[in-house]
């Protein structure tokens, strides 16, 4: 049987980072088990985008925090990074009237969007048809990196720390005895441990279930497709504010582009040639050059949402020694490495340093007090 | 590590060779899924139809796993890559 201090579910960035965290404050004994392979839930699957531009002052704050820790990162790991921003167009005045409002609210806790007119919108992205836009929302401090690169470089980092990372290995049960957490049960046997962390994405309510505790977690199938890869055209990430869509040029030069269209919750992942269809007349009215390039690769993978489109980080009351990460409600990337950070502070310290944080933890949902967020994109 | 004169070209499209894939396996690696991401064999234009069953051999002799704890990748829409005008109505009738 493998004893351990800390069994971790889950290697997509949540768990990982978390591990990573818990390495550099000094905890020695770390498993993370994964039951197919590190990036195989909805991480590998993610359109690599990074921002602060929301609308709570929770998701500001820790988005803020986040891409600070992106960018020390990436520079310690060596993993591709880009403060490229982001572009949202704006093609009408309510919609400008909304997002100067939002500009404002990022504006008060240092996020320094603005608005900005449809010149400048052309010199940041080279042959763009701004014909239907009136002008857009930039956000200079978002971009974006890449997800194999960034997770490969934090797992290396933890196996030469001694951090075992089981793959291949399913997560069955969390084991308790009385209102303490005493391991995991696996596919491949028992994990002893005092301390158990829950970041197992779209499977983490089926999980904390069997400790009798029933978050209320939905997850929603959201698509995305890349194009073969050309040389790099322009670095904002965009977003059609009207439609909900988003493009971005990955470092390895695809096109990745995704739109909001209807699925139902906890449907099976499946693509459908509708979501082509609508992606395609979004952008090509952007960029008609588009027409002549190739899509490549179209995948489908979970939203993870929560009642409020905030993700559920920290302690389960009734438990000790168990923690979830999950719900990020399609923006759990960016948030990747500030939320093992609060996670490492939960377990070593008790609580997180960051206000914000803790208020994100379950307690908020058994107490009904849901925060509000609205900037949900794809 | 060995490295040969002459690399051995296993994946055409993203010009991976035989040298990086025992590399790979060398960090301890052991599935195909973490091989294309780490070294993107079978993320080019062909999508896998030749690098991915000649790794499948490669790595089921090497590490004597059986297929499914190979994790092969699964294919993936469009099989082919396909131009994206054909996806905006007025234009695929204009092409008709
Ligand atoms: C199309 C799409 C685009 C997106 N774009 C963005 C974006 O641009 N920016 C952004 O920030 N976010 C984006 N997201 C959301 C982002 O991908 C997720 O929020 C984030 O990856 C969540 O990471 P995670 O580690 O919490 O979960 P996951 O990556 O899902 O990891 C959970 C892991 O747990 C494992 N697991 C599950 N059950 C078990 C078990 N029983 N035992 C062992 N292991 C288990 C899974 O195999 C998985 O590897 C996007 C998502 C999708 C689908």
């Amino acid at each position: 049987m493998l004893k351990t201090d800390v069994v971790i579910i889950g290697g997509g960035i949540s768990g990982i980072s978390t591990a990573f965290w818990l390495i550099k404050r000094g905890i020695k004994n770390v498993v993370v088990v994964e039951k197919a392979y590190i990036g195989s839930g909805s991480t590998f699957k993610c359109a690599t985008g990074i921002r602060a531009s929301f609308t709570s002052e929770e998701h500001v704050v820790l988005m803020r925090e986040s891409i600070n820790l992106w960018k020390a990162l990436s520079q310690e790991l060596g993993f591709s990074y880009m403060r490229g921003g982001y572009v949202w167009l704006l093609s009408n005045e309510d919609q400008l009237k909304a997002f100067r409002e939002l500009s404002r609210i990022h504006n008060s806790f240092g996020v320094p969007t603005r608005i900005i007119s449809v010149e400048d919108v052309e010199k940041l992205v080279s042959k763009i048809d701004t014909r239907s836009i009136l002008c857009a929302l930039y956000d200079p401090l978002a971009g974006k990196a890449d997800p194999f690169e960034a997770l490969y470089s934090m797992a290396g980092f933890l196996r030469s720390a001694g951090v075992r990372i089981l793959q291949q290995v399913e997560a069955t049960r969390i084991l308790q005895n009385g209102p303490q957490v005493v391991g995991v049960e696996t596919t491949k046997g028992i994990i002893q441990g005092p301390i158990v962390v829950v970041a197992a994405g779209y499977e983490t309510r089926g999980l904390v279930k069997t400790v009798d505790v029933d978050l209320p977690l939905k997850n929603v199938p959201h698509h995305a497709v890349i194009t073969e890869a050309y040389k790099r055209a322009f670095d904002p990430l965009l977003v059609d504010a009207a439609s909900g869509s988003y493009l971005v040029q990955t470092f390895h030069g695809g096109f990745i582009m995704g739109t909001e269209i209807e699925e139902r919750e906890e449907a099976q992942p499946t693509p459908r040639v509708d979501f082509l269809y609508k992606v395609a007349s979004v952008w090509i009215k952007y960029l008609p050059w588009l027409r002549n390039v190739n899509f490549l690769r179209y995948w489908v993978g979970y939203y993870v949402m929560s009642p409020d489109n905030h993700p559920i980080i920290g302690p389960l009351p009734e438990i000790d020694g168990l923690y979830v990460a999950a719900g990020f409600s399609g923006h759990g990337f960016m948030m990747g490495p500030i939320v093992g950070k609060i996670l490492a502070e939960w377990i070593i310290d008790g609580k997180p340093s960051i206000p914000q944080a803790a208020r994100l933890s379950y307690k908020r949902i058994e107490e009904g007090k849901l925060i509000h967020e609205k900037a949900v994109i794809g | 590590m060995r490295k040969r004169a002459n690399p051995i070209i296993v994946c055409r499209c993203e010009d991976v060779t035989l040298d990086e894939v025992e590399k790979i396996l060398e960090k301890g690696y052991r599935d195909l899924e973490s091989i294309k991401r780490l070294l993107r064999v079978g993320m080019g234009p062909c999508q896998g139809r030749t690098c991915i069953p000649l790794l499948i051999r490669l790595l089921a002799r090497r590490l004597k796993k059986d297929p499914e704890e190979l994790l092969i990748p699964p294919s993936r829409p469009p099989l082919t890559p396909i131009p994206i005008r054909l996806f905006v109505e007025d234009e695929k009738r204009a092409e008709d």
